[in-house]
């Protein structure tokens, strides 16, 4: 069941394969950046104000629920 | 059933809405989002987000075959995104992507991501639209996308290259910066960023050239596999959390550049402090408070003192302060007290105005230090009105007078030259006469070392 009470736009919907094409490149490209920087240690660690995206949490915990 | 009268701005999403019952905000489910609730719930995805305080928490009040009503966490003053610094706008945003990403790894997605649904509490970004998450489905693009991109993405990116006022403007554009504008706005060399191109110059594209076949069949068209829309939503909060500001603040270093000698300003926090210990107030606003240097001079425990001015970097900067030192009960927000947040969106109801919000949280004590002079002399509002208006809010005024000596007021009249005559009312009596209309004169104090006084003002009524 879908709620469509806002219109996505189709040209949106389309675009998006092209959009994680490119991000899968840039994500791709600075997977490497931080290889050959850190392989050098050029790595600086900076107090970030935000966290990284992933939810720190008993993650482990979720999957052994999810598995059974 | 129901028969409780709906939050005006609750209309959009068919899956429930928001009401208010004797003072406090629910919300109720409707039979059709049952199935989303219930799952949500039931695998405890409701129960990692609220333990990662990533959204409000609730509690459900009853359920019945008809409709589901939950008390979320009350949020005593909220702030839209038009009234938001640069590094509060960033945290919404990064906070959307990260609950997309949690969302899809446990089989949801965001079926929306306004900039609406996310507000702040207790010192930290929030979201707030509890039915905001569906089932993802099978290699579904995320519909919310473009949604996104015109809500979160358009307006970070015009305050980076065209300044922070540029955050401003979603209070025009309630339903998010319309992407083609988004795109003629920003300089050219963003085309030449693969990233950006893809994110807004082709979206735009694509949406104009897609416009009109839209038959209402794109699923057979679209196909994206969860992968990829995990790639687009983590390489926007890469390009997010890196995004900066490139502009300095006016105000910023203001207090190293005011005519503040230590004396005056130890003298100033001792005489707001005498005045706010016999007070005692749980609820406090600061307004043109800068970066919040008063309200953390004050030794008297409060449960929250909202902090705004018109500078959207000295917002940033005791946001950024407020997060560092983890002080919950600090709310900073950008507003302009000589034009201040209007009601906007349909019938003038769905985001309600500063007045409305302001009067409703009812703050104990109002602090206007350093705003008097600037309301007057460059907004040209009378005495008698900007007591009108302060007095619309709070029983209390903390309010400081700088007299035709100080520096400031100096330059402030000195600017405007042959005009200058016409200001010649701006002086103490004529301060006293206007305020006294509003207010009794409780107290007042001269700053030590300064061509300023401190009053402290109780409203007539009260």
């Amino acid at each position: 069941m879908h709620f469509l009470y806002f219109d996505p736009s189709i040209g949106a919907m389309i675009v998006q394969a092209i959009v994680a094409a490119v991000a899968g490149i840039v994500l791709f490209s600075k997977g490497l950046m931080f290889k050959i920087k850190s392989f050098f240690g050029l790595i600086r660690n900076d107090e970030d104000l935000f966290d990284d995206i992933e939810i720190k949490e008993s993650d482990i915990e979720n999957k052994q629920s999810g598995d059974e | 059933m129901t028969s409780n009268k709906r939050h005006p701005s609750s209309f959009r999403d068919p899956s429930g809405y928001i009401f208010n019952k004797n003072g406090v905000v629910k919300r109720l489910i409707k039979p059709v989002y049952f199935k989303q609730y219930t799952s949500l719930k039931e695998t405890g995805f409701f129960d990692k987000l609220f333990q990662n305080q990533l959204l409000i928490p609730h509690k459900e009040e009853r359920s019945s075959a008809t409709e589901i009503v939950l008390v979320p966490e009350q949020i005593p003053f909220i702030t839209y995104p038009y009234e938001w610094s640069f590094l509060q706008y960033k945290e919404a945003a990064l906070l959307t992507l990260k609950i997309q990403k949690f969302a899809l790894e446990h089989g949801y997605t965001l079926k929306d991501a306004s900039a609406f649904n996310v507000t702040f509490h207790n010192g930290q970004a929030m979201f707030i639209d509890t039915l905001s998450f569906d089932f993802y489905k099978d290699n579904e693009p995320w519909r919310a996308y473009k949604q996104f991109i015109g809500h979160f993405l358009g307006p970070l990116l015009l305050a980076h290259y065209h300044g922070s006022q540029s955050l401003n403007l979603l209070s025009n554009f309630i339903d998010g910066i319309p992407i083609s504008m988004l795109s003629s706005m920003l300089p050219f060399k963003t085309r030449l960023n693969p990233f950006l191109y893809s994110n807004v110059h082709l979206l735009s594209k694509f949406e104009k050239k897609h416009n009109d076949d839209d038959h209402g069949d794109f699923k057979k068209q679209t196909h994206l596999s969860k992968k990829a829309q995990l790639n687009i939503v983590t390489a926007l909060y890469g390009y997010i959390k890196k995004l900066t500001l490139s502009e300095h603040s006016e105000w910023g270093d203001y207090y190293n550049k005011t005519n503040y000698s230590h004396d005056a300003f130890t003298s100033k926090s001792s005489i707001i402090n005498k005045w706010i210990k016999s007070l005692e107030p749980l609820t406090i606003i600061d307004v043109g408070g800068n970066d919040g240097k008063f309200i953390r001079q004050i030794g008297h425990n409060f449960t929250q003192a909202l902090v705004c001015d018109i500078d959207s970097n000295a917002v940033d900067f005791n946001y950024k302060t407020a997060k560092v030192n983890h002080e919950k009960n600090i709310q900073p927000f950008v507003l302009d007290v000589l034009n201040p947040t209007a009601d906007i969106g349909f019938n003038n109801e769905e985001r309600a105005s500063f007045i409305k919000r302001i009067k409703k949280f009812n703050p104990d004590v109002t602090m206007a230090l350093a705003v008097i002079h600037h309301m007057t002399l460059t907004g040209n509002i009378p005495f008698n009105m900007s007591a009108q208006f302060f007095a619309s809010f709070s029983r209390f005024l903390i309010i400081e007078f700088p007299t035709r000596k100080d520096s400031w007021v100096k330059r402030l009249l000195d600017v405007k030259r042959d005009f200058k005559d016409h200001f010649g009312f701006y002086d103490l009596d004529n301060f006293i006469s206007g305020y006294s209309e509003f207010f009794e004169i409780q107290d007042q104090i001269p700053v030590d070392n300064s061509e300023r006084i401190m009053f402290l003002l109780r409203r007539k009524d009260a």
